[in-house]
């Protein structure tokens, strides 16, 4: 049997319309016509990294999770969760399942907010990088072999 | 008015036993049975309950999953639902189910027969354990133990993989387990094998031991069905009307039912073997029905070998002569003493240094006198296949033999793990071996099979 995915993104549309609700009072809101383009952005995410998922999910949670970042408004609004979206499935392989959804979430969000300042790309090429590295190795997720030189490096910095 | 048989709209001849759910679909669907809303709710329900699964899976820490393992999860909802569909003996009955009952209340159903049909797998396990048969053969002993199908009732996972066979399963069985997965088919397996166990339980083990060996010699690493052998073996011995239990059937027994079998076409081949059947059961005292229906299958097989042995003239490796191992003669081959390490070391200097082939089989022949050291020689000299040849050339074949056993023909595969030096003699000795007449090839091999404890 093949599994239908016209069935299973039109009930994935209407998840991500209802985030509206609580959206809104950050100022942001996805038409139905953003959130298709966010389903076929999962589905696209999905093929490439050899995933399946069922109902909204994922792009709920993004959406929830980043919609009272500081670095989010209406202009870069959707723009900023379809590549958050790619960049999330790519690091659920890369990290070998070893991290839940909302950890991931938590910790895209709290490295967006925090050491990226909301650069998407220090996000995908370091943060979540070093991430799936340490998680890959059996370390902490957030687990530093160059902490001391980092530390070194600021003080040098200011 | 005759029998009035119900007819069937979905003939079960169509349906996959193996995939049963998707096959009943399919059927219902080209018959008409089922309209294209029906199928897409039915799929809409399975999404579902795959989307369920998953969720499951991930113990609810991921909302997506590999596609590799979500193939795996509906392949396991589908068979787990076929296998309660399967369950109803009316397969129109079994149709109007699956369109008025929920998806996941058929698979629930499922699952409980899944469950029920795990606890009589495992209760065949030990019925087949305690009547194991006593035989030297690897392939079945390893099957049957803990680390053969043993693994399936460890690592048997209902919910997740209920179609997989988790287990390590060599033994052929003589009637192959065609079309079954999963638990479905370790439980037919098993029965089977308890059922092969019981027929071959009537003869003493000494008798099968002395019968496998009479096929092969090493038939203890051979894949091989004990049970359609000792079948084979009863089915000439009440042919040749001797006697059943002794497994025994001599050269002129053989002659005897080449002469008999061969004016028989296929009707009454299959009637001559029915006959001998019916004769086994009564000698042995055969009842038990499923055994009974057991070994009538098998008999296709056999009278399809028996006809092609027939065909061939090879009727004696379909009825194989019982060899009993104790009365082969043995030979013991015993080598003098080996000469001291500093003269043998000197040997091999002068060998090494040695420029002409005739001088080195000169010194061989003036120095060495024990044969142990004659095989250490050729390891380490690493003389050339030509000088090799020369030098068995000076041996006679209970040498030749007694190098055979020590240097066996190994395939390509095996020899990967022999040191160099041993892997050539092993192809000069072939080489050389393949080059002598057919009949004193024949009469070293005898001796190299003869030569005990070496």
């Amino acid at each position: 049997m093949n599994l239908s995915s016209s069935l299973i993104e039109k009930h994935a549309v209407d998840e991500i319309v209802k985030c509206n609700d609580i959206t809104l009072k950050f100022g942001l809101s996805l038409t139905l016509q953003e959130a298709m383009e966010l389903v076929k952005t999962r589905t696209l995410s999905l093929k490439c990294n050899g995933r399946i998922e069922f109902g909204g999910g994922v792009i709920g949670k993004i959406i929830k999770e980043f919609c009272d970042s500081p670095y989010i408004y209406k202009a870069n609004y959707v723009e900023t969760l379809n590549e958050l979206i790619e960049i999330f499935y790519y690091y659920k392989n890369e990290t070998l399942d070893l991290i839940s959804d909302n950890e991931l979430i938590a910790f895209m969000k709290n490295a967006f907010d925090g050491k990226c300042q909301g650069s998407l790309e220090l996000l995908y090429g370091r943060e979540l990088e070093k991430l799936a590295h340490n998680l890959r190795y059996g370390y902490g997720a957030n687990y530093s072999e160059y902490a001391d030189c980092e530390e070194e490096n600021d003080d040098d910095q200011y | 008015m005759t029998n009035i048989e119900k007819q069937h709209i979905i003939y079960s001849n169509k349906l996959a036993g193996e995939f049963y759910f998707i096959s009943i679909l399919q059927e219902a669907h080209s018959c008409g049975l089922l309209n294209k809303s029906d199928i897409e709710n039915i799929q809409l329900q399975c999404i579902d309950l795959l989307a369920y699964k998953s969720e499951r899976y991930n113990m609810g820490d991921s909302s997506s999953i590999r596609i590799d393992t979500a193939e795996s999860l509906m392949k396991s909802i589908l068979y787990t639902i076929g296998i309660y569909l399967k369950s109803i003996p009316n397969r129109d009955k079994a149709l109007s189910e699956l369109i008025t009952v929920k998806i996941a209340d058929l698979y629930e159903r499922g699952i409980e027969l899944v469950n029920v049909k795990f606890k009589a797998a495992r209760r065949f396990y030990n019925m087949a354990k305690k009547n194991k048969l006593d035989t030297l053969n690897y392939s079945y002993n390893f099957t049957l133990n803990e680390n053969g199908i043993g693994v399936f009732f460890k690592e048997y996972n209902s919910e997740f993989e209920a179609h997989d066979i988790p287990a390590n399963i060599d033994y052929q069985l003589c009637n192959t387990v065609e079309n079954l997965t999963g638990i479905e088919y370790i439980q037919t397996y098993l029965f089977h094998l308890y059922l092969e166990n019981e027929f071959c339980r009537n003869f003493a083990p000494e008798n099968i031991h002395k019968l496998l060996y009479g096929y092969d010699k090493d038939y203890a690493e051979l894949l091989i069905n004990i049970f359609e052998q000792v079948l084979t073996a009863a089915l000439g011995c009440a042919l040749a009307n001797t006697n059943i239990r002794e497994l025994y059937l001599s050269k002129k027994d053989v002659q005897y039912l080449y002469r008999k079998l061969v004016a028989y076409d296929n009707k009454e081949l299959i009637i001559a073997l029915n006959i001998a059947m019916k004769s086994i059961f009564e000698e042995l005292n055969i009842i038990e029905h499923s055994l009974k229906d057991y070994i009538e299958r098998s008999l296709t097989k056999i009278a399809s070998n028996i006809e092609i042995a027939l065909k061939l003239n090879t009727l004696d490796k379909v009825f194989i002569r019982p060899v009993d191992p104790n009365l082969v003669p043995k030979i013991y081959f015993e080598s003098s003493a080996k000469m001291d390490d500093k003269e043998y070391r000197s040997l091999i200097e002068e060998l090494l240094n040695c420029r002409y082939s005739s001088d080195k089989l000169k010194i061989i022949k003036e120095k060495v006198n024990s044969f142990d050291d004659l095989d250490d020689l050729l390891l380490d000299t690493r003389l050339e296949e030509e000088e090799c040849i020369s030098l068995f050339n000076t041996l006679g074949d209970i040498e030749i033999a007694a190098l055979l056993k020590r240097h066996p023909f190994e395939s390509d595969i095996k020899a990967v793990d022999l040191p160099e030096e041993e892997r050539a003699v092993s192809l000069y000795l072939e080489n050389y071996i393949k080059g002598l007449p057919v009949v004193r090839q024949e009469e070293i091999k005898k001796i190299a099979d003869g030569i005990e404890g070496f």
